[in-house]
């Protein structure tokens, strides 16, 4: 089951890396284009995509506003695959993202122990202590104002790298505290003993004999991390702190759509519908990694 | 001067036409209580700081001052009349003094009578509490000096009263024509002398009016109860309250006002409807509706517009500027506000006096805003400038409808061969932002509601003494000679219909140069519940808007 529900996430990434194509060939238009004053054949007869009261187009299932258009006129299928590209390629970045970080502070904790372990948990607890999703909007809106400036790297206020960032970084206590315990484990194992009598050095052997036994940990985590990742994505994006106008993800997307979810709801359904299905798939998916690779952990992520 | 506002919580009142109700003299019973929504606090509820529409609303019904407006519909609602003075201020011939004398017998709602003296009280509130409607007091002589000493007892010597007589004398530093329509201002309502000089919003002070506020919990909820100690014999064309109650609630989300006027267990909602439940609103209860009539828009005294910074490229160059407004889809723009917009390209609006209808619709010299825009004109024009390409960046707050304005904006741009991107900041910050000359704003949204009828009060944006470094309220910075010298000369002109022609030459100049990029004039509404007498009671004044004094139930109710 678990493959198929991989299969069904892959299908959904296909689908997402497709998108301009869709957008060029199928929809003719672009997921910033307004089209608050066109008109559009659906049943032989022009249809306004926005009438005159401001409300969009619902679906017309053919090529043109597949899934009906927003407020703005825009063509809701060419924004939830632009958005899905995003909500994807956040997730999956800002994972990677907290795995390097999540390593790196585990393994110096847990390695080093002493100062360095007592610093790092304390900086884990102060990142702990605030829930993600408040820690991720206060970030969010302080960068979306002003961007963020690191020595010589800029990075504008409405730049994706913002939430990739944000994200990465406020999971890595979730990540880093296993690696810790793991290490704690690991560094009194013989086979490292057997490593230090030999005089290997210690970031030697760090990476060449502690870190290849965290790989299955990592390997569990990630569809785990994705998952959570996209999921605060979008609420960050629905609470504005993440994916700034006019970039589409379906968090904006569901924002935009529940001041119109009476007469609307086309445009909020449609980006939940995505955001569950890729969520749920790759949820199931993870977890079939999980018995293959590793199955006694138990692992998840509490907020 | 008027205040560049998002519409909302921050939304300063204008002037509108409108006629729904039959006026002061309507009919209805009197009595019983009524429930408000508004979806923000009032900023303030103290007549010498409110500046929004959730203030002016309820303390154009508490606050009277010297001078007031008809509380009529429409046109006549935007006459002059006299409030708390016996007639209406004797100019001098110079126009720099204005004589007045203050009704006998008056009584604020706690019993204490009205003194002349009052009237300075008052001002020197509205000076030291540095209050947004301030710059409209500051040609009183002396008025500056009072407020650059700091003491808020000081005396302003352009202002000599007389509590025997009730004579009251105001001196200026130079002729303003729009100064008896500031006199009518709800700043310049009375209050005691012994008011205290601070932010009186959680106990707010005793006026002449229809009501008197009996309880005020911010962000929650304030009640106006009707004031026993007046009768419109006080002051005639002023009308005396018929609800017995009114409670105001703070509810912000608009949806679940608008389901609850629908459901009549609120009387009247501030806002426009939600844009969701807009549809049903009007099938049901609009003007053609199925239901008997509870809802009827009306237009305002304002513009909104998108400055273009003079000062900065690519608008620095007009043909650039003349692209934008040919490229600007004014009517699908009007859509993003569930049709309470009315597209045009004049700078001044409708009932302004200076507006034409041409300017704005059938003569723009931008195409028809009805109509879709030309695309390939502006493009062509754009090329002509050699602009394509230029990197745009375009400001907007995210009050209600703005970023969805600001996006449509900057795609449009991007159309017409331009290289935009929008650029969404908080409401909060987003006037000091644009009003930065180092943030070197190109382009952004902007909208003004007029205080009254004079053009005067219009022109402040676009007046080459409003460019400020930090602050600055000329966001276009324009710096044009005619506009300046023109400005100033109607502006000294006391009889406002002889020089009407003349404004309305001003006005097209303005958009012929293209200095910004109107779309549009805002329409507001009336929407009220079944227990509310629409046909006999709902009076929009152009000035305060919806007038509660003249709510009244139904004779069942």
């Amino acid at each position: 089951m678990a493959l198929s529900f991989g299969a069904v996430f892959l299908l959904l990434v296909a689908a997402c890396m497709a998108a301009p194509l869709w957008a060029s060939e199928v929809a003719h238009t672009s997921p910033e284009a307004n089209h608050l004053s066109d008109t559009v054949v659906v049943d032989g007869r022009p249809t306004e995509v926005v009438d005159e009261l401001g409300k969009p187009i619902g679906p017309t299932w053919g090529g043109r506003y597949f899934l009906g258009a927003d407020g703005n006129g825009r063509d809701i299928m060419v924004r939830l695959l632009y958005g899905g590209r995003n909500s994807l390629l956040i997730g999956v970045l800002a994972s990677l993202g907290t795995i390097v970080l999540g390593l790196l502070v585990g393994l110096l904790a847990g390695y080093f122990r002493g100062r360095v372990d007592t610093f790092v948990n304390w900086l884990m607890d102060v990142i702990w202590a605030f829930p993600v999703v408040l820690l991720g909007v206060a970030l969010g809106t302080a960068f979306a104002i002003g961007g963020l400036e690191i020595g010589p790297l800029t990075i504008a206020g409405d730049s994706l790298a913002i939430p990739i960032l944000i994200i990465a970084v406020v999971y890595v206590p979730y990540l880093a505290r296993p690696v810790r315990g793991r290490v704690l484990a690991l560094r009194e194992r013989e086979f490292v003993e057997a490593a230090r009598a030999q005089g290997m050095g210690s970031a030697r052997i760090v990476f060449t004999e502690i870190m290849p036994n965290l790989l299955n940990t990592v390997a569990v985590m990630l569809p785990l991390l994705v998952v959570n990742a996209i999921l605060l994505e979008a609420a960050l994006s629905f609470l504005g702190a993440g994916v700034q106008a006019p970039n589409a993800s379906w968090g904006t997307m569901i924002a935009e759509g529940i001041e119109r979810i009476i007469s609307a709801p086309h445009l909020a359904i449609a980006p939940g519908a995505m955001l569950v299905a890729t969520v749920l798939a790759l949820a199931v998916f993870g977890e079939g990694v999980r018995k293959v690779l590793d199955p006694k952990a138990e692992v998840r992520i509490e907020h | 001067m008027a205040i560049l506002a998002g519409m909302g919580a921050a939304m300063t009142l204008s002037v509108g036409l409108v006629a729904c109700g039959s006026g002061s003299d309507a009919s209805g019973a009197k009595g019983g209580s009524i429930t408000i929504a508004q979806a923000g606090q009032p900023d303030f509820l103290d007549p010498a700081l409110s500046y929004t529409i959730h203030g002016w609303e309820p303390m154009a019904v508490v606050y009277t001052p010297l001078v007031t407006y008809k509380r009529e519909d429409g046109e006549a609602g935007s006459e002059l009349i006299p409030g708390l003075a016996e007639e209406l201020p004797k100019v001098s011939a110079d126009g720099k003094t204005y004589e007045l004398t203050l009704r006998e017998g008056l009584r604020y709602s706690d019993g204490s009578p009205v003194k002349a003296s009052d009237f300075e009280h008052t001002i020197q509130r509205v000076l030291n509490l540095e209050s947004g409607g301030s710059s409209y007091y500051e040609d009183i002589a002396g008025a500056a000096a009072y407020v650059s000493r700091g003491d808020a007892e000081a005396d302003i010597p352009g202002i000599e009263t007389n509590d025997k007589t009730g004579e009251i004398t105001i001196e200026l530093t130079n002729r303003r024509a729009d100064f008896a329509n500031a006199l009518a201002m709800n700043f310049a309502g009375l209050v005691p002398g012994d008011t205290p000089f601070e932010n009186m919003t959680k106990d707010p002070p005793p006026g002449v009016g229809a009501y008197m506020f009996t309880k005020s919990v911010p962000n929650r909820e304030f009640v106006m109860e009707r004031n026993p100690r007046y009768s419109e014999d006080m002051v005639p064309g002023v009308p005396e309250a018929k609800i017995d109650t009114v409670t105001t609630k703070i509810i912000p989300n608009v949806v679940q006002q608008t389901q609850e006027v629908i459901d009549n267990k609120i009387d009247f909602m501030q806002e426009p409807p939600a844009t969701d439940l807009k549809a049903e609103v009007l099938e049901r209860f609009g003007p053609e509706g199925s239901e008997e009539q509870r809802y009827e828009e009306f237009p305002t005294l304002s513009t909104y517009w998108f400055f273009l910074n003079t000062r900065v490229a690519p608008f620095d160059d007009q043909k650039v500027r003349e692209a934008v407004n040919v490229g600007l889809d004014k009517s699908g723009l009007a859509r993003l506000y569930a049709g309470e917009m009315e597209p045009g390209c004049s700078f001044l609006p409708p009932a302004m006096p200076g507006y034409t209808e041409a300017i704005d619709v059938s003569a723009c010299p931008w195409g028809d805003p009805n109509q879709p825009p030309d695309l390939d004109r502006a493009k062509q024009l754009i090329e002509e400038a050699g602009a394509e390409g230029a990197k745009v960046t375009v400001w907007g707050d995210n009050v209600e409808t703005t970023p969805k304005v600001t996006q449509a904006y900057a795609d449009m741009l991007n159309e017409i061969g331009l290289d935009a991107e929008p650029k969404i900041v908080d409401s909060g910050v987003y006037f000091q932002t644009i009003g930065n000359q180092k943030t070197e704003a190109q382009t952004g949204f902007l909208n003004f509601f007029a205080d009254f009828t004079h053009p005067l009060n219009f022109f402040y944006p676009l007046e080459s003494e409003s460019i400020q470094p930090t602050n600055n309220q000329n966001f276009s910075n324009v710096s044009d000679p005619r506009i300046d010298g023109e400005v100033k000369k109607l502006g000294e002109e006391p009889d406002l219909s002889a020089v009407t022609n003349e404004w309305e030459d001003l006005n097209d100049y303005v958009v012929e140069k293209a200095y910004i990029a109107p779309f549009g004039h805002r329409n507001l509404t009336t929407f009220v519940s079944d227990r509310i007498d629409f046909e006999n009671c709902t009076v929009v004044s152009p000035i305060f808007y919806n007038d509660y004094s003249q709510f009244c139930l139904k004779e069942d109710e």
